[in-house]
């Protein structure tokens, strides 16, 4: 195989991980769609992708390790490579919580929700900017972009700290809201699970861009 | 790099072969008892850079040098005797080239050269050059077959055990792999690790993978100029100049 062909054969991989991307930041928004308007069809939809997501991150990983067996790749390649084969795990992680807020959805959706989920919806719009800016900053080699993660990583732990703090608060006034205040911590717990991640994927995209290091968690 | 005593160093050399210059500028510091790859594509000087450190140019018509080359400190020129200083400075060649004669003769050859007459002594310098060629094992029982008789990666342990008879400090090697096959490749390159415990080794090589594997410095040449020097793990994870990410990745050579 020729240097072209692998860098071609790079150029599309760094594509199917963008496209991984979108199927993972599709579940995590849908699963929340579904828990605002309590659909329990489309958190069905997001459950079943699940093994999709799975099978994405097995082929990336697999093409990984192909071209590094076949080319030995080094510097830039290589650091990509590597950023490809961790984002990608960390990609069906994100996917994977948009399955847990799924089955949440499932099982909160006969009862009203209280105080309009609290700061679930505004923390989800928080993640979800984090993960597709991660991305942005992969697909663009810039990291410009990811400059201030250390403080949106901050607010969003925040909020996941004050949304447990309210449902504490919820439950203790009336014990008919413990089922619901706790899938809530669970779903907050997922979304603040979700930043880490993102974090995780900030941090790569700078090794990847610059070669050196960098802590955003 | 400051950790390590240089052995071998240039300051700014330029080398001319009649009126194409073929070294620009070159700043090279070798350290002691390591291993230093010169990589970079054909043309680029690096051979040229190797044969300077034991001057083999000095017989090429037209050959001309300008700046620093140094040896522990003194001029090269300084060093009055060429032979004395290839008995410190050894090479071994891209094909291997051994003298027809027999296996203990070829390694014998370079301690008689310069005047060990004892036999006894003789035996003692070819069996340890044997060994530390890692090539004693497969040879005792035949010492005085011809060395014609070897397989290529067997004479070309031969031919770094003739190097190592002489007692040198530094061994260059010119591309010593390419016309092997992987199996002798990797034992060579097993022994330029063992080498270097006690040597100085410089090798020229056109695999960046040999490079990357074997070495612990490296420096990129392109167009007679020494683009990058550094680490090997720094030079093919991080390197500081593009011109040197585009060659190791790939991207042009």
């Amino acid at each position: 195989m020729t240097e072209k062909k692998f860098h071609t054969e790079l150029e599309e991989l760094r594509d199917d991980l963008i496209s991984m991307a979108e199927m993972a930041e599709s579940m995590l928004k849908c699963s929340v769609e579904a828990l605002k308007t309590q659909d329990t069809d489309l958190a069905d939809r997001v459950i079943a992708q699940k093994n999709e997501i799975k099978e994405q991150n097995y082929r990336i990983e697999d093409r990984c390790i192909q071209l590094i067996t076949l080319h030995q790749p080094v510097a830039k390649d290589m650091r990509m490579l590597f950023c490809i084969l961790k984002i990608s795990s960390a990609l069906e992680r994100v996917g994977r919580y948009g399955k847990d807020i799924a089955n949440v959805v499932l099982y909160t959706a006969e009862t009203p929700h209280l105080a309009h989920l609290l700061s679930i919806p505004h923390m989800s719009v928080m993640v979800m900017e984090m993960v597709s800016d991660a991305i942005t900053a992969f697909r663009e080699g810039d990291v410009t972009i990811l400059s201030d993660y250390t403080v949106r990583d901050d607010e969003v732990d925040a909020l996941g700290h004050s949304i447990f703090r309210e449902c504490v608060s919820y439950m203790l006034e009336d014990p008919a809201t413990i089922t619901r205040c706790m899938n809530y911590v669970m779903v907050a717990r997922y979304l603040e699970r979700s930043g880490d991640h993102a974090c995780k994927m900030a941090e790569l995209v700078t090794f990847m861009v610059t070669g050196t290091r960098a802590e955003f968690e | 790099m400051a950790t390590s005593e240089i052995v071998l160093r240039t300051e700014d050399l330029d080398l001319w072969y009649d009126e194409k210059q073929a070294l620009k500028r070159v700043t090279l510091g070798v350290p002691r008892n390591r291993v230093t790859a010169l990589i970079g594509p054909s043309g680029c000087g690096k051979s040229t850079l190797l044969r300077c450190f034991n001057r083999m140019n000095d017989l090429i018509p037209g050959c001309r040098i300008k700046g620093g080359l140094f040896f522990n400190g003194t001029h090269l020129s300084d060093i009055p005797d060429v032979v004395q200083l290839r008995k410190h400075i050894g090479m071994v060649f891209q094909r291997p080239n051994p003298f027809p004669k027999s296996i203990y003769e070829n390694v014998a050859y370079g301690p008689r050269v310069h005047g060990e007459r004892n036999s006894a002594a003789l035996d003692r310098i070819v069996e340890q050059s044997l060994k530390q060629s890692a090539l004693w094992e497969e040879v005792k029982d035949r010492l005085h077959d011809s060395a014609l008789s070897l397989s290529g990666g067997q004479q070309q342990r031969l031919c770094i055990a003739r190097t190592l008879a002489v007692g040198p400090e530094v061994i260059l090697m010119d591309e010593p792999c390419s016309a092997l096959d992987p199996i002798a490749t990797s034992k060579i390159e097993e022994l330029i690790t063992t080498l270097s415990e006690r040597y100085t080794v410089i090798i020229v090589t056109h695999s960046m993978q040999q490079a990357s594997r074997v070495s612990d410095y490296t420096g990129f040449m392109y167009l007679g100029e020494l683009v990058e020097f550094g680490e090997t793990t720094q030079i093919f994870e991080r390197p500081e100049k593009e011109l040197t990410e585009n060659y190791i990745t790939g991207r042009f050579g």
